[in-house]
């Protein structure tokens, strides 16, 4: 039931959604212990997507991940895979199959063996299990290991084996719980390439799970970011990074500025801000979002959005409190006017001096950079 | 491996007293009933210093009292060890079928209510087995508990005789052993990581097949060790089947018991004795060579 061709997927429809969630909810306990592990999330991941869900721990990413798998059912809504209402089915009895984040492969298996375990339970014949176990051996580069236990290869190993082992019943969704947590830098960042290969050569969608914001960006096509059982914006990792809505996946994604400032004025989806100094500026809204003139709203600018001027016009004045090399790029941090702190990040192109404490400065943001925060 | 077991080479010597106690009394005793298996029986019991093999021919045939060139099979010692090893081997499976479930549940209890689970299971070991088997014989003697409910309900208008037959023994020694398959059960199902589990039914296993290919082998340790500790002490029961099996249906323990009392055979009791030990060994061995090859053949 899971695999009827990974070859016609690629060829289907890319905006068809494959996983359709309604109204799904989450409690574990009762009364006043109750804990509501999901609210209300609503989520339509499409074929053959890199979709993330991202968030801190305790945020229910892994809840909803399991709740796609069947390892708990929700308490309520609906949710569809491939178009079946699967509510009431075990694991066993849906097209996905899951990576865990301890890869969780049978120690009394060989490699070989694990990857060839769907299948068998399937039960498909003989000879095809041992083709599709070869060709996942090839496909994750792990001939040579097909007669080892899980304990006598490596960490970055097992991983593939996890991965083998969950895409050789071609599934139609594959679910990662935070599958490359437990590797080290190095590895992580390889393995990184390998599940945005494994990804585009199967066509089969991907689900991960993880809390690391860099990871998120970097592989995903699209993100949820979730926090406190509710999804909070989702978007493509450009709309995340550069249009954050909620103060949380502003915080929680890069280093940001948050600035109180007043408005003077609302046209559409577009204010004007006040900036510390008495200049006007644009700053985008949310959807839905109408704030009175005179009323205070919170704004974020990322720190690679605003730059130093050296003569010319400034948007505002600031202070120089520390500056702090890193290399590439350096770090300034800036006192307002009004006293809020700013920090700026500016490229290192040239050998440019470090500008020194006390100094005053010019500040230019970049246009349409400055946006408003709901909340 | 190899390095640890040489840099640990001398910690041997923390066994030494344990070995002292193991020979005096292990050993010791094990060769005095070697010994007297091979002597001619006193006319009071104890032995007489002649050498003879008669006891050990006695194990298995007998001479007819008239004739005592006419040698027939000791049809009733080669029952009680048929029974005896049958006996335990049911005893060994069906604490397996009842200690699988339970150990399972324990496992799967929350951490901190597991450990009341398990001091619920030690419970019995409180009591004196000779009491507890007496209680087990007021539920299912014919004027007993079962019996006398079964009548008053009207399920049955005869007592059924549970009483002195093997199911009797094999109840009795059951109830006594769980614990043994139980608690080595427990230990292998606390090891084991339950995400293994949710993997198994994640890549469409259903639970009679998550169960036979991923959770009995992980916890076959737990078997194997709780197997060798019903099956060892089973073969060898005594009160059991003295109290439950009565005369009819008599163990080796009982057997041999026999020799050294009212028989006044010494040296059979011996070579029973000496039996028992070789049908222990042997059935270890022949187990642990069969575990081994299904590791190898599983792969």
């Amino acid at each position: 039931m899971a695999a009827q061709g990974a070859g016609q997927r690629g060829a289907r429809d890319p905006v068809q959604t494959e996983i359709d969630i309604r109204k799904v909810s989450k409690v574990f306990g009762q009364g006043t212990a109750a804990f509501h592990a999901l609210t209300d999330i609503d989520l339509q991941i499409r074929s053959g997507e890199f979709f993330t869900l991202l968030g801190p721990s305790g945020c229910g990413k892994t809840t909803l991940l399991r709740v796609i798998a069947g390892f708990e059912q929700p308490t309520g809504g609906s949710l569809q895979i491939d178009g079946k209402e699967v509510a009431g089915l075990g694991p066993n009895q849906r097209p996905v199959n899951t990576v865990f984040q301890n890869y969780a492969l049978f120690p009394h298996m060989t490699v070989a063996q694990n990857i060839g375990f769907g299948l068998k339970m399937q039960g498909r014949p003989r000879a095809e299990v041992a083709a599709t176990t070869d060709e996942m051996l090839n496909l994750v580069k792990m001939e040579e290991m097909a007669e080892r236990k899980p304990s006598e290869i490596s960490g970055g190993q097992q991983q593939r084996v996890a991965l083998a082992r969950a895409l050789a019943p071609r599934p139609r969704v594959l679910l990662l719980d935070e599958p490359l947590s437990a590797l080290d830098l190095k590895l992580r960042k390889e393995m990184q390439g390998e599940l945005k290969r494994l990804q585009s050569e199967t066509g089969i969608t991907f689900v991960f799970v993880t809390h690391d914001q860099e990871e998120a960006l970097t592989m995903s096509d699209r993100i949820a970011v979730m926090n406190k059982g509710r999804i909070l914006q989702l978007g493509s990792p450009h709309e995340i990074y550069h249009s954050p809505t909620e103060r949380f996946v502003a915080d929680f994604i890069g280093d940001t500025n948050f600035l109180e400032l007043p408005v003077s004025a609302v046209e559409g989806a577009e204010a004007t801000v006040t900036l510390p100094g008495g200049n006007g500026t644009a700053a985008r809204l949310p959807d839905g979002m109408t704030p009175r003139p005179g009323e205070k709203v919170i704004t974020v600018i990322r720190p690679e959005q605003a730059h130093l001027v050296e003569d010319g016009p400034a948007d505002l004045q600031a202070e120089v409190e520390t500056a702090v090399f890193f290399g590439t790029d350096t770090h300034v941090h800036l006192r307002l006017p009004d006293g809020q702190g700013f920090i700026l990040r500016r490229q290192n192109v040239d050998h440019m001096a470090e500008p020194a404490p006390g100094t005053r400065v010019g500040l230019r943001l970049s246009p349409g950079a400055l946006r408003v925060l709901r909340g | 491996m190899e390095a640890t077991k040489e840099r640990h080479g001398w910690k041997w010597l923390l066994c030494t007293p344990a070995l002292i106690v193991l020979v005096l009394a292990a050993s010791g005793p094990l060769m005095i009933v070697l010994i007297y298996s091979f002597l001619t029986p006193g006319n009071m019991g104890g032995v007489n210093w002649e050498f003879t093999t008669e006891a050990w021919f006695r194990v298995f045939w007998r001479r007819d009292i008239f004739d005592p060139d006419q040698v027939t099979w000791n049809e009733a010692h080669l029952t009680v060890f048929w029974r005896s090893i049958s006996l335990s081997l049911q005893t060994t499976l069906l604490c397996a079928f009842l200690g699988f479930p339970t150990a399972w549940f324990i496992a799967t209890r929350p951490p901190n209510s597991r450990a009341i689970w398990l001091f619920m299971i030690t419970i019995p070991f409180w009591t004196n087995l000779l009491i507890r088997t007496f209680a087990i014989q007021e539920l299912i003697r014919n004027n007993g508990t079962i019996n006398a409910l079964l009548l008053q309900t009207g399920v049955i208008n005869q007592p059924i005789q549970i009483m002195y037959t093997d199911f009797a023994v094999l109840l009795g020694m059951a109830y006594v052993f769980l614990p043994l398959m139980v608690l080595p059960l427990y230990a292998a199902m606390d090891k084991l990581d339950f995400r293994l589990v949710e993997a198994g039914y994640d890549l469409y296993a259903s639970r009679i097949k998550v169960l036979w290919y991923v959770i009995l082998p992980l916890v076959k340790p737990g078997f194997i060790a709780g197997s060798i500790l019903v099956f060892i002490p089973a073969i060898g029961a005594y009160v059991t089947p003295r109290v439950l099996g009565g005369g009819r249906t008599m163990m080796l323990g009982n057997l041999i018991a026999l020799q050294f009392g009212q028989g006044r055979n010494w040296p059979l009791g011996a070579a029973l004795a000496m039996l028992l030990l070789i049908i222990v060994v042997t059935a270890l061995v022949l187990y642990l060579r069969w575990v081994n090859r299904e590791e190898v053949r599983r792969g």
